[in-house]
């Protein structure tokens, strides 16, 4: 993609995102009419404007439809730049952002939450360090072994392996009124999250994703051979740690308050290199842009298609993968 | 910018590299030849900082290279593998313009200065016209014309160049050794390169150096140091040394 | 094309849900053995008069209890041993019974094979499972639940009944049961339509998890918000509700799972009421968030009654007329399982004093 049609594509992909929100807090089974929305949003900030306006309209716009869509607004752009970044530092088109066991471990930090501390405790915070957690033991176990890049992957598939075993044990044991909401969210889901959760993890979304996005050329260099890197004067095993830091935090923040949500990581990143070269100048903040729309529209299916939950992660794959497909054979070659 | 080998040592397994008193000048080329395992990537490794040497075994520009830290290094010696195995399909003004990251810091992206570096590289080299031509649709010769840009933009004063030369045509083979001698000759820098052809290293170089099981076997200008009994000594096997119109033919 | 599809799949779902349906005995297969559809359609042929029952399904391990067939129990599953309140309140004997399972999926193969059971009984739940359990375990394996109705599990009853050779008992109880639900429903049969209370409720753990079918609330004279929808897993009557979808149901009153201690209680009625999504619902506006029995897995035949007695009061009071729950509690709960005062122990475990009061 290249000249004024690429540059007018890139400008699209920025836009996307805000456009969707801005759509999707129409979207909804309980259904407000356009009007009403705007004259809700204005009462929000001038609360004695348009007395007519039902009350449980600003409930549902400020307190379910908003901290919903910016957490798929934040979660799709973390997931995303975050799963592009690993790509590009383990040079494998098959990584994606968990792993390095995070998902896995934030499961069971939050089934541990639940059953030994109870319902007083928020499991996210376990979720969360867990998932740090685990990371920290595939960067310790790993830096024991030679060749950097290998032994990380390798590590990270047996730390997933370990704490999904031991996630099967506390099923077992557990009562059952402790891990009931823990199933739901192991599926990945927006509904969980409350404007408790969101006012820590979104911060910390942000931070490891500016991170990253600050990062995209650095990323670039770090894609070559560690001798090569080496050769050009970069510190790769603290860069290469960073970049690791900043994808950790921010995916452990959307694990910890959505559960995990799979192939957004993988699979935006792809459509953006297929679509726009490998330069991750170009790769990482559009992955950005990309995943939060895809993630948004997901959400919006999802909150339309039934009354019920339908658990995301479905849907990002229905939706994505056709994409895949179809530019499959249209794309230049971008891995090689 | 010169280079000299106090006393270097360097082993690994059965095999030990033991060089001492080498010295290699600016605006000069020289080429490390010898047989395989003589210890002549080694050598160039330890001289670039990829394998780490002791103390004071290596001086660049008078200064320790056990000293210095990644980005100065890279500013003054950089070496350039023989092969790359890219995994993802940059484009050659992208991948050139890698070369610049010892001089952008790591949260920010490369300047307009450094992209003008880039693109001067890439026309230095030959590739102008290539710069948004993907690596993957370049020839083995224009890959390695585009690794020694991509290294003239890092603008080290030091270019180490592993078997620049293998597995290219003879055209490229020319081609590349020319671009040593012009980045000697015009740019001031030191070139060492690492040759298994021996006709190129005597057309080429100001300076060579016989390694025969990682000890220096024999240095000096090619005329002065150049005998078939050297060559038998270093390669085992008899070869003779043919003049030919003012150049010097290797037989074996 | 895509309308025979939609029809086709239609027509697959209603299949199963509905083979989903009456576990009955299909013919008298013999003096020794009863051909049996189970709650998942299968045919399951089962030995008459078992020696030994082993119940992976709380429901029929209940049930085997109120017929005074308990001693035949082999083992049982790990909820109703270790978790659940009541079990032990009504059948003192459970604490001698080995836990066999939490889920099919890690049963304790070595011990059913030591235990040497006739006849297993396990939750439809399992879809994919059960037939490889037959065929793992060479023993008749029979799915069943009441899938929250009432006349599925009067059907149950009376096949567990006929199983077991507990005929009468099963027809004394089934009887008993459909009296009482009768009743409750003659009282509030009075209540024309638009008075009945539309009523959401809150069951395991999650708010937004609720039945799709939940016949006490409609005996009782209410509403069932979530009525019809289809379930999240099939061989379950459970499904998420979305956060939005509770506020356009607008229900009268919210109900919340109370049968477990109110420690351990993840959804409470007081969060409920201070949780500023629901503050336009009508149950919140008035106050009408209460606690309920519900289930975790399946039946109690007694509970279940009590729990619709208590809920025809907190819709209706006035069809129904004032009556002191614990005595009728304790009445049916000592017609079923022979103990006096076991609600009233159940009640002090889980607090179920104060929760019909506003």
């Amino acid at each position: 993609m290249k000249g004024k049609k690429g540059r007018l594509l890139i400008i699209l992909f920025f836009l996307l995102p805000f456009l969707l929100t801005l759509a999707s807090l129409s979207i909804g089974r309980y259904h407000i009419p356009p009007a009403d929305l705007g004259k809700t949003l204005v009462r929000t900030v001038l609360p004695t404007s348009f007395p007519g306006v039902p009350p449980e309209y600003r409930d549902i716009l400020l307190r379910i439809r908003l901290p919903r869509l910016l957490l798929a607004l934040l979660a799709g752009a973390a997931l995303s730049v975050s799963g592009a970044s690993l790509q590009a530092l383990f040079r494998n088109p098959l990584v994606n952002e968990y792993i390095l066991g995070i998902s896995f471990g934030a499961a069971f930090g939050a089934a541990l939450s639940l059953v030994f501390l109870g319902k007083g405790f928020p499991p996210q915070i376990a979720a969360f360090l867990f998932a740090l957690g685990a990371v920290l033991a595939v960067l310790l176990v790993s830096g024991r072994a030679g060749s950097h890049t290998v032994s990380l992957l390798l590590t990270g598939v047996i730390v997933s392996a370990f704490f999904q075993a031991l996630l099967s044990l506390i099923e077992f044991f557990a009562n059952p009124y402790a891990l009931q909401s823990l199933f739901f969210w192991l599926m990945g889901s927006l509904s969980l999250a409350t404007w408790a959760d969101l006012v820590i993890s979104l911060p910390v979304m942000a931070l490891g994703t500016a991170g990253l996005v600050l990062m995209r050329w650095r990323l670039n260099v770090l894609s070559l051979s560690e001798e090569e890197a080496a050769a050009l004067g970069v510190n790769v095993r603290r860069e290469k740690l960073l970049v690791i830091v900043l994808t950790s935090l921010s995916t452990a923040a959307v694990t910890a308050v959505a559960g995990v949500i799979g192939w957004i990581g993988l699979i935006v990143p792809h459509l953006v290199r297929m679509m726009f070269g490998a330069d991750n100048r170009k790769v990482v903040p559009l992955s950005a842009a990309l995943g939060a729309s895809v993630l948004i529209v997901a959400d919006d299916i999802t909150r339309v298609a039934a009354s019920f939950e339908i658990p995301i992660g479905i849907l990002t794959s229905l939706i994505g993968i056709p994409f895949f497909i179809f530019l499959l054979g249209r794309s230049r070659k971008v891995w090689l | 910018m010169s280079v000299e080998v106090r006393s270097l040592s360097f082993g690994y397994g059965e095999f030990r590299l033991s060089v001492a008193g080498l010295r290699f000048e600016s605006r000069q080329v020289a080429s490390i030849v010898g047989r395989n395992g003589a210890g002549k990537s080694t050598l160039l490794k330890c001289l670039g900082g990829v394998l780490p040497v002791p103390r004071r075994s290596v001086l660049v520009g008078g200064r320790d290279l056990a000293e210095l830290k990644s980005p100065e290094r890279a500013r003054l010696i950089s070496y350039v593998p023989q092969e790359i195995a890219p995994a993802l399909n940059y484009g050659v003004l992208d991948f050139v313009l890698m070369g610049r990251a010892a001089f952008v810091p790591t949260f920010s992206v490369p300047s307009r200065e450094d992209r003008r570096l880039a693109e001067e590289a890439v026309g230095f080299v030959g590739l102008a016209g290539f710069e948004d031509r993907d690596f993957s649709q370049l020839s083995s010769g224009e890959r390695r014309l585009a690794l020694v840009a991509r290294t003239l933009a890092q603008s080290p004063d030091v270019f180490l160049l592993d078997e620049p030369t293998t597995f290219l045509d003879p055209r490229h083979e020319v081609e590349v050794m020319e671009l040593c001698r012009k980045l000697a000759v015009e740019k001031g820098k030191t070139v060492i390169v690492t040759l298994h052809n021996l006709e190129m290293a005597v057309k080429y170089s100001d300076e060579m150096v016989f390694l025969k099981k990682g000890r220096v076997a024999a240095s000096g200008p090619p005329d002065g140091v150049l005998s078939e009994a050297l060559l038998e000594e270093v390669y085992d096997i008899p070869m003779a040394i043919v003049p030919f119109d003012g150049r010097k033919l290797i037989l074996r | 094309m895509a309308l025979t599809l939609r029809t086709a799949v239609a027509g697959i779902v209603m299949t199963l849900v509905t083979a989903a349906g009456p576990a009955a005995a299909l013919q008298a297969g013999g003096q020794e053995a009863l051909a049996v559809r189970d709650s998942l359609g299968r045919n399951v042929v089962l030995p008459r008069h078992p020696e030994k029952v082993l119940s992976l399904q709380p429901e029929i391990t209940r049930i085997v209890a109120a017929l005074g067939a308990g001693d035949r129990l082999v083992g049982a599953d790990y909820f109703i041993l270790k978790h659940d309140h009541l079990f032990p309140i009504v059948f003192p004997g459970a604490r001698d019974l080995p836990a066999v399972s939490n889920t099919p999926e890690d049963m304790n193969f070595e011990m059913v094979l030591r235990l040497d059971p006739d006849v297993i009984f396990v939750s439809p739940t399992e879809l994919q499972m059960v037939d490889a359990l037959q065929g793992k375990l060479k023993r008749p394996v029979a799915a069943l639940a009441s899938m929250g109705s009432f006349e599925k599990l009067v059907e149950e009853i009376l096949l567990v009944g006929e199983i077991l050779g507990r005929e009468a008992r099963a027809a004394e109880l089934a009887a008993d049961f459909r009296a009482r639900v009768a009743s409750v429903r003659r009282a509030v049969a009075s209540v024309p339509a638009g008075e009945r209370p539309r009523v959401y409720l809150s069951f395991w753990g999650m708010l937004t998890r609720t039945p799709v079918a939940y016949e006490p609330v409609d005996a009782a004279g209410g509403v069932n918000c979530a009525l019809g929808m289809l379930p999240a897993n099939l061989g379950t009557i459970a499904t998420v509700a979305q956060a939005e979808q509770i506020l356009e149901w607008r229900p009268d009153i919210v109900l919340v799972q109370g049968n477990y201690p109110p420690r351990e209680r993840t959804v409470t009625t007081e969060g409920i009421l201070r949780d500023k999504r629901f503050g336009s619902l009508p149950a919140v506006r008035n106050g009408r968030v209460y606690y309920t029995f519900g289930f975790w897995y399946w039946w109690d035949p007694a509970l279940v009654l009590v729990e619709t007695l208590y809920l025809a009061r907190l819709f209706h009071p006035e069809a129904t007329g004032p009556f002191d729950l614990e005595r009728e509690a304790n009445a049916i709960f000592k017609k079923y399982y022979g103990i006096e005062g076991a609600y009233s122990s159940l009640c002090r475990v889980l607090e179920c004093g104060g929760w019909d009061e506003r």
